[in-house]
């Protein structure tokens, strides 16, 4: 299970309705706790997609490595990525899935002309063939 | 020695540590060495043939070792290695 604190999770869906209608991302640093991941910050990142990001993101290793340097100066660690799915569900696409990494959750948050909506988190296999739904809880605060 | 940064998710497979310290003079056997004493890295870091997986990256301080001389690149005393995945996605469906 993944669990989002509320002020974090009011600044990555404010992230998401900022870049609205194009996609947003992110890391999310936290604690592990046995199966219970808490995010504590949000990381936003530039979309460094190239084209239009109306429905795709690239993040930047460089902005990635920085987040991990940032988490270990906190005594935290880089547990999840998140983005927006722009007027369409938080489903795991395929082209989430095909540039996905197994290592870490995926927040996916879906929102619909320019408003929160719902958000799923995914796992990603090791093969990328696959995701799993990860139980997640963001509160009450939607942004 | 070399410091190899591990990524969380990771840890587990080399006993807790955040980072592992090997003697190596390149990165590629700086690899091969954290693999070795953790063998279990390398299932998450390489393919069956060996290969790094395709989602990784490697980086010598702040910069991509593919930018450099790959896994022959040369490491000094005090150099940071750093495992890095690519990361991108998006709503369109290919």
């Amino acid at each position: 299970m993944i669990r989002i604190e509320p002020v974090t999770w009011k600044l990555m869906v404010q992230h998401a309705r900022d870049t609205y209608p194009n996609e947003c991302c992110g890391a999310m640093l936290g604690k592990t706790d046995g199966g219970l991941k808490v995010v504590r910050v949000g990381v936003p990142m530039k979309n460094a997609h190239e084209g239009s990001q109306a429905a795709m993101y690239v993040l930047r290793n460089e902005d990635l490595l920085a987040a991990d340097a940032e988490a270990r100066k906190r005594g935290l660690d880089l547990i999840g990525i998140y983005h927006s799915h722009p007027d369409c569900d938080a489903y795991f696409s395929e082209t989430d899935l095909k540039n996905s990494c197994p290592w870490y959750s995926f927040v996916v948050i879906s929102i619909k002309q320019g408003e929160f909506d719902h958000a799923n988190s995914w796992l990603p296999d090791p093969d990328q063939t696959k995701a799993d739904r990860e139980e997640l809880d963001y509160g009450e605060a939607d942004g | 020695m070399a410091k190899l940064m591990i990524p969380t998710p990771l840890r587990q497979y080399a006993d807790g540590r955040d980072t592992v310290e090997v003697e190596a003079s390149t990165v590629g056997e700086a690899l091969e060495k954290l693999t070795s004493r953790h063998a279990d890295l390398r299932r998450h870091l390489f393919s069956d043939e060996g290969k790094l997986r395709s989602f990784v990256n490697v980086y010598m301080n702040d910069e991509d070792i593919r930018y450099l001389d790959r896994d022959k690149t040369t490491v000094a005393e005090g150099d940071t290695i750093s495992i890095v995945p690519s990361i991108a996605g998006g709503r369109y469906v290919s």
